[in-house]
């Protein structure tokens, strides 16, 4: 068995519990743990990493946030959790973040923690146009923001960030692509992602609904229709929601980032058929 | 060998009747010889605002590709463009950075900044701003620019009018410098 070594200060709830050796009977172990928890940077006895778990358990308490690869441009979706009439939003966007012109993400979780992740993501990315005179490829930029995140888990005590990202752009190698971030660091490219509260089951609807070489039109419709599933709330209004998509200009050929205003959110909602009917006078 | 005469350059810009118009020469030599005739160093920073920058060439194409990060950081994180007074306080601090080992640039910045009013200034390699209203020069052909925009030059003169005698000035004046010439490239906005 594995042996750990001893921990200076005696465990509160249980002194005696000091020597023993934590895989010998579960039930030991199991409160044995709880030890483990005040350190963010080492395993628990069943190889855990707790603080990690922590994190995605706030990011689970979160407004969500769906993304979806078509085969002309990636969309995102995302809640928006804080919609008092009192918030005047100074930035345009609460939920999408644009990283460079052909970079995007989506957020769930804290915040806070989220910005400061975005200025590094957008810092990175700038020093790589410097230095390469071209614009980052989306995988080098998703992982160099996972390296940061993952040393969180590793070294310095700190905590993680208790933020998920799903990240959307175009590079000219691999073309359109969408990926997906956890505090621990851990990434995958997806064809469609769901973060953040009721992300399970917003995933396994997707998966149901998804086909290869959608459209983006028929992606957005996808993505209203899942997240009107898996909302809390009872009516989708256009104000609850933010739509950002990345797509070439037919015109330049650029790669565009949009956000989509709440009037033209308000009529994709009505096409999609999912807003409460006008109350009657 | 003097280091800013080593390419050899010449960079204008003029102001209109809410427009302006920044022109440069293309030549790109090394001292003497005539290495290319299509030099790019007027460059844009976003759609009403462009820096033309005179002097040695890997300053002029570094000090751009820095100012280019910059801009794209503020943009990000500001969501608007920059005016044309704040970019140009950014060039001047950037380059005193570098107080005791300088870009050897001398920039021009040309811009519309709020209700489209017409901007521009030069600075030295080192970072002193100088305002002007009516015109401003740089690069080894300065100082027939300057006689030629003195005399060429007045005051709100329409986009097709200002085109013309912003170019009759860069092309009379690289013609009488043996460094800057080959063509000019002149951009209205």
């Amino acid at each position: 068995p594995p042996h750990f070594p001893q921990i200076p200060h005696p465990n509160p709830r249980n002194p005696s519990l000091a020597a023993a050796d934590p895989s010998a009977d579960l039930p030991a172990a199991a409160e044995m743990s709880r030890r483990y928890d005040s350190r963010t940077t080492i395993f628990s006895p069943e190889g855990r990493l707790y603080q990690v778990e922590y994190a995605m358990e706030a990011i689970g308490n979160a407004g969500s946030a769906l993304g979806i690869l078509a085969a002309d441009g990636v969309v995102l979706v995302g809640e928006k959790k804080v919609t008092s009439k009192l918030l005047q939003s100074s930035r345009s966007a609460e939920k999408m973040y644009k990283i460079d012109s052909h970079l995007a993400c989506a957020v769930a979780g804290i915040m806070s923690d989220a910005n400061i992740l975005i200025n590094t993501a957008r810092l990175h990315a700038q020093r790589y146009a410097l230095s390469y005179q071209e614009p980052i490829p989306v995988e080098q930029l998703v992982q160099s923001l996972c390296d940061t995140k993952q040393g969180y888990t590793q070294f310095g005590g700190l905590r993680p960030f208790g933020v998920s990202f799903l990240f959307a752009g175009w590079d000219k190698n691999h073309g359109f692509q969408l990926y997906m971030s956890d505090p621990s660091g851990n990434y995958g490219g997806w064809k469609a992602a769901a973060v953040g509260a009721n992300s399970q089951a917003a995933q396994s609807m997707l998966k149901q609904d998804y086909k290869d070489g959608m459209t983006r039109e028929e992606a957005v419709a996808l993505a209203l229709k899942v997240l009107s599933k898996t909302m809390d709330s009872t009516s989708l209004t256009a104000d609850k929601l933010e739509l950002a998509e990345v797509f070439v200009q037919p015109g330049t050929g650029e790669v565009q980032y949009q956000v989509c205003s709440p009037d033209a959110m308000g009529k994709l909602l009505a096409k999609a058929g999912l807003t409460q009917p006008a109350p009657e006078a | 060998p003097q280091i800013f005469e080593y390419n050899g350059s010449a960079v204008v810009a003029m102001v209109g009747k809410n427009c302006f118009a920044i022109a440069s020469d293309r030549r790109l030599g090394v001292q003497l010889q005539t290495v290319a005739t299509d030099f790019q160093r007027v460059f844009k920073i976003h759609g009403k605002l462009y820096i033309g920058l005179s002097g040695l060439a890997t300053d002029a194409q570094t000090l751009y590709q820095r100012l280019a990060f910059k801009h794209k950081l503020y943009q990000l994180r500001e969501e608007r463009d920059m005016k044309p007074e704040t970019f140009a306080s950014l060039v001047s601090a950037l380059l005193y950075e570098k107080r005791f080992g300088p870009y050897f640039c001398q920039p021009i910045i040309a811009g519309l900044g709020e209700k489209d009013q017409p901007f521009i200034c030069t600075m030295d390699c080192i970072g002193a701003k100088e305002l002007a209203k009516d015109f401003v020069v740089s690069g080894t052909a300065s100082e027939s620019l300057y006689g030629a925009c003195e005399s060429m030059y007045k005051p709100d003169m329409e986009p097709e009018e200002l085109f013309e005698t912003i170019s009759q000035a860069l092309l009379s004046s690289v013609d009488r410098d043996c460094l800057s010439g080959w063509g000019g490239y002149v951009l209205i906005v």
